[in-house]
């Protein structure tokens, strides 16, 4: 450094002081390591998808992988910025005058310590000529050295990968960048692979049909597609010389074990372009294989159609069969309806039936049609069936239904119906008459309870009781009481039948309560007064030594018994005071068994002896008579063994070839019964695992296992169990 | 190996042999169902004899009030330190019925409180699978017990044995029927009856 530069750059910073100037320089300096550290943070980055476009040139990502390749790179990229910034941004924070001001008197040796002394507190101003040689000094050109120097190699670096990166066909920095299915062909060198095999790399894309409403989809080397009947299907790959055969096996020495069952085969040749072929294809109804030729080897994909399935339709209103009693007024009609893909229109239908014996007319007609636009797929349907309108007369019958029809134009309209709801108009005469529709009885009075059922309850609602408001306590116990109530009628009803004799004629019987030579069936206050006096101790006693009392008697007194402690259990539910009923409705339970003791009879005697004959049970016993040679059975299912067979052949070859062995499961997954889905799948996932190369093990056990079948557990005897 | 042999018990009071098909429709299900060796008739055996001892499950059923003696106690006690296992069945299916309750103190008296067998216990998968546990009979709801579902049965566990099995759900009811009329029905009620000899014999 010579006097001249100090003097030159002085000259350029003239007007600022020396403090001044250390405090710029300080930021510039910090400025300067924090661009450096971004560089290196881009740098780290890029390096990452360098990397992965290298990794994914030789040997394949993917696409999961590739996903996470950018989001890596970001992360790396904030990691390094963090390393290489935080230091410098902390030693710039945490840097005095004096300190920057000794940075560069050992960058300027010549200064001799004149800028340190200049920013110094102490001796500010106290020396003229040292701060004139401080003010001289070229501060900024230093700067503007050091920082070209820390950049440089970073800018150069990112410049260099960038460029590189840049010079990348794109669509292979898009597998990289913005992975997607259906980038396969994208891959670096796929044009150096499909030179020698066109079928090394293959990407089909799908388009469903219009009237799904679906986004178009692309599968990197499927083996099997699985698709809307309709949709077209374009599978391509680089190189020429392919041609397809779908649903069918030709020629080039099909080295695929059972390909044999694919009769009917449609060939077609590729269309080339630009050094790619493709194959465009509409997606059949049923399950077909498409078998692509090459000049090297062959491939089998399957498509695998996915039907389109009807507008379900649920009918709300009416929610039962009814007879009305006049042909007239409204009746509210209600459903929903839903599909898949898209719903075109829904109405309700209804069919009018007229007549009687062999002759009827019918009429119909359609309510509450309602049309629906594209993206539609649930709707609610509602109209109104005006029976005025409708000219009935008694004895007609309309039946209704909702039907609703999807947007399917390839293989539809797919049409929905709902349950038939069936009004009748009841005939005149028909209330003239015990002529009436038989009917089920109503849910309470098929739940008869008994006093163990109940006295439960009555338990549970006490146990309860701290917990739930009063209200609550009251509605529940009253509905205990009707339970109670209910059976004891029923218990009156039994005691009443026997007191009376078969059915209406009445006995009487020291204390029944009833008075004897009064004529007349017992009503309900007399059984009860009965009862009183049954449970009553005096009454008790008489009964006793009347000596009069017979067997019918015996029974009587505790039932009647029961019947007196049930009633007052009921009056104790029915004022809420579940916890008081308990005890009564124990002493009925006690009442209870002691009539039920009194009626049974239980018989002894010596018991027969049963020998079991093992052997016959076991089916294993000597044959007698003369038994003609047996052959073994055949098996149960004789296409499951076959595709077993077809199986263990496959597994011969997979060793071999395991691209043949990958296409002879996927023709063999064409056998597969539509309700085999898990087999199908099976099949689908070891075939890739075939074609991705790796482990099979697992997945070829698996689809052996599907293909076999689990085992059925039978819970029951067969037919011919004995 | 002996053959399995299938023993009733016989006691003093009550009746006990108020089923006597079960016997052999326990064993036509063992043979039919298992490859276990058994014995095609069933035994008879006093509760008060030591003979007991020599079957590792005993079958006890009755309608009436039990009652013990002091010998029978005894031996019924000792039956289940050794490990056997006694299945009590209460034909009236009545928890207020005059057997169980004298049933049941009659077992906390020889042997322990009874107390509720949880129903994913290992006898409900010791050959059949039963994953409610115990299965319902239809006899629960006929109209002449307690007229309840039973959800559980009871027990008294040795160690994590069970010593004794109590049940109020009447399968002495439920299987007291000729074996060979096993074919008129769509399900064989007596599976669980293998799994009871499936986990005498292997626990």
């Amino acid at each position: 450094m010579t006097a001249g530069g100090l003097n030159a750059h002085g000259r350029r910073a003239a007007g600022l002081s020396a403090v001044r100037r250390i405090a710029r320089a300080r930021r510039s300096l910090v400025a300067a390591a924090v661009a450096r550290a971004l560089l290196l943070a881009v740098l780290a980055a890029l390096l990452v998808l360098a990397t992965g476009l290298v990794v994914d040139t030789f040997v394949g990502l993917p696409l999961e992988a590739r996903r996470w390749l950018v989001p890596l790179a970001l992360a790396v990229g904030a990691a390094a910025l963090a390393r290489t910034a935080l230091g410098p941004v902390r030693a710039a924070v945490r840097a005095t005058d004096e300190s920057v001001a000794l940075w560069f008197e050992t960058r300027l040796p010549s200064l001799r310590y004149a800028l340190v002394t200049s920013v110094d507190a102490r001796y500010a101003g106290t020396v003229p000529a040292l701060e004139r040689i401080a003010d001289e000094a070229p501060l900024e050109r230093e700067i503007a050295s050091a920082s070209r120097t820390a950049l440089m190699r970073p800018a150069l670096a990112v410049g260099a990968i960038a460029l590189g990166l840049l010079l990348m066909p794109p669509m292979a920095m898009g597998r990289i960048t913005a992975p997607t299915a259906g980038d396969a062909l994208g891959r670096m060198r796929t044009d150096a692979r499909a030179a020698a095999d066109p079928l090394a790399t293959i990407v089909a894309h799908v388009t469903p049909p219009a009237y799904a409403g679906m986004d178009a989809v692309a599968y990197d080397e499927p083996s099997t597609i699985a698709a809307l009947v309709g949709s077209r299907v374009r599978i391509e790959g680089r190189g020429t010389g392919v041609r397809a055969v779908v649903g069918g096996t030709t020629g080039s020495g099909a080295s695929s074990a059972g390909a044999t069952d694919i009769t009917r085969a449609d060939t077609l040749d590729a269309r080339e372009a630009d050094g790619a072929w493709s194959v465009t294809l509409p997606f059949p109804p049923v399950a077909r294989a498409v078998r692509l030729l090459g000049p090297a080897r062959d491939r089998v994909l399957v498509l695998d159609p996915i039907a389109d399935t009807v507008p379900l339709v649920q009918l709300e209103l009416p929610v039962r069969d009814s007879v009305l009693r006049a042909a007239q007024g409204r009746v509210p009609l209600r459903a929903t309806v839903r599909d898949d893909h898209g719903l075109a229109r829904a109405a309700f239908e209804y069919i009018v039936s007229t007549g009687a014996g062999e002759t009827f007319t019918f009429r119909n007609g359609t309510v509450g049609e309602q049309r629906f636009g594209r993206g539609a797929r649930t709707a609610t349907l509602e109209g109104v069936l005006v029976l005025d309108t409708l000219g009935l007369k008694g004895g007609d019958l309309i039946h209704v239904r909702a039907v609703g029809a999807d947007r399917n134009d390839v293989t539809g309209p797919g049409l929905g119906v709902s349950e038939t709801r069936t009004l009748r108009i009841a005939r005149a005469d028909e209330y003239d008459s015990v002529s009436v529709d038989p009917m089920p009885p109503t849910e309470p009075e098929k739940n008869a309870m008994s006093q163990r059922m109940i006295l439960q309850m009555t338990e549970e609602l006490v146990a309860r009781q701290p917990r739930i408001s009063e209200a609550t306590l009251t509605d529940e116990s009253r509905r205990i009481a009707r339970e109670q109530v209910r059976l004891r009628k029923r218990v009156g009803e039994v005691v009443f039948q026997r007191l009376g004799e078969d059915g209406g004629e009445h006995s009487h019987f020291a204390g029944d309560g009833h008075e004897h030579g009064t004529e007349g069936p017992l009503n309900p206050d007399q059984i009860l007064a009965a009862a009183e006096a049954a449970s009553n101790a005096g009454a008790t006693r008489m009964l006793e030594s009347e000596g009069d009392e017979s067997p019918i008697v015996a029974i009587n007194r505790p039932l009647l018994e029961a019947y007196n402690h049930m009633w007052r259990a009921a009056t104790e539910l029915e004022t809420a005071r579940p916890h008081q009923a308990i005890p009564w409705m124990e002493r009925a339970i006690e009442a209870l068994q002691r009539a039920r003791a009194a009626e049974r009879i239980y018989l002894r005697g010596r018991p027969p002896r049963v020998v079991v004959d093992v052997a016959k049970v076991r089916g294993t016993g000597k044959d007698t008579g003369s038994s003609s040679e047996r052959e073994a059975r055949a098996p149960a299912d004789p296409a499951r063994a076959e595709r077993l067979a077809r199986f263990d052949v496959a597994l011969g070859i997979v060793q071999r070839d395991a691209s043949a062995a990958a296409d002879s499961l996927l023709l063999l997954r064409l056998t597969v019964p539509e309700d085999d889905a898990a087999a199908a799948r099976a099949l689908d996932a070891a075939a890739s695992q075939l074609r991705s190369g790796g482990d099979v093990t697992e997945a070829l056990a698996r689809a052996r296992r599907a293909l076999a079948g689990a085992p059925v557990r039978r819970s029951t005897l067969g037919p011919w169990g004995r | 190996m002996a053959d399995f042999i299938f023993a009733t018990v016989q006691y003093d009071s009550g009746d006990w042999d108020s089923a006597p098909l079960v016997p052999a429709n326990v064993i036509d299900s063992i043979a039919r169902y298992t490859s276990i060796d058994v014995q095609p008739t069933g035994v008879i055996v006093p509760l008060g004899s030591r003979d007991l001892f020599r079957y590792p499950l005993a079958y006890l059923t009755g309608h009436l009030p039990v009652r013990f003696s002091e010998p029978e106690r005894t031996t019924l006690r000792e039956y289940c330190a050794r490990g056997g296992l006694l299945f009590v069945d209460d034909h009236n299916h009545d928890i207020d019925g005059e057997f169980h309750r004298t049933a049941w103190e009659e077992i906390a008296r020889a042997v322990g409180p009874l107390k509720d067998l949880p129903n994913d216990h290992a006898l409900y998968r010791a050959f059949f699978e039963f994953e409610d546990g115990p299965p319902t009979t239809s006899h629960e709801l006929n109209g002449w017990g307690d007229n309840l579902v039973h959800k559980h049965l009871q027990c008294v566990m040795n160690g994590d044995r069970i010593a004794v099995l109590y049940s109020s759900k009447d399968y002495s009811s439920e299987w007291n029927y000729h074996p060979d009329n096993k074919r008129f029905l769509s399900v064989d009620n007596t599976r669980f009856s293998v799994n009871l000899v499936a986990y005498a014999l292997t626990r």
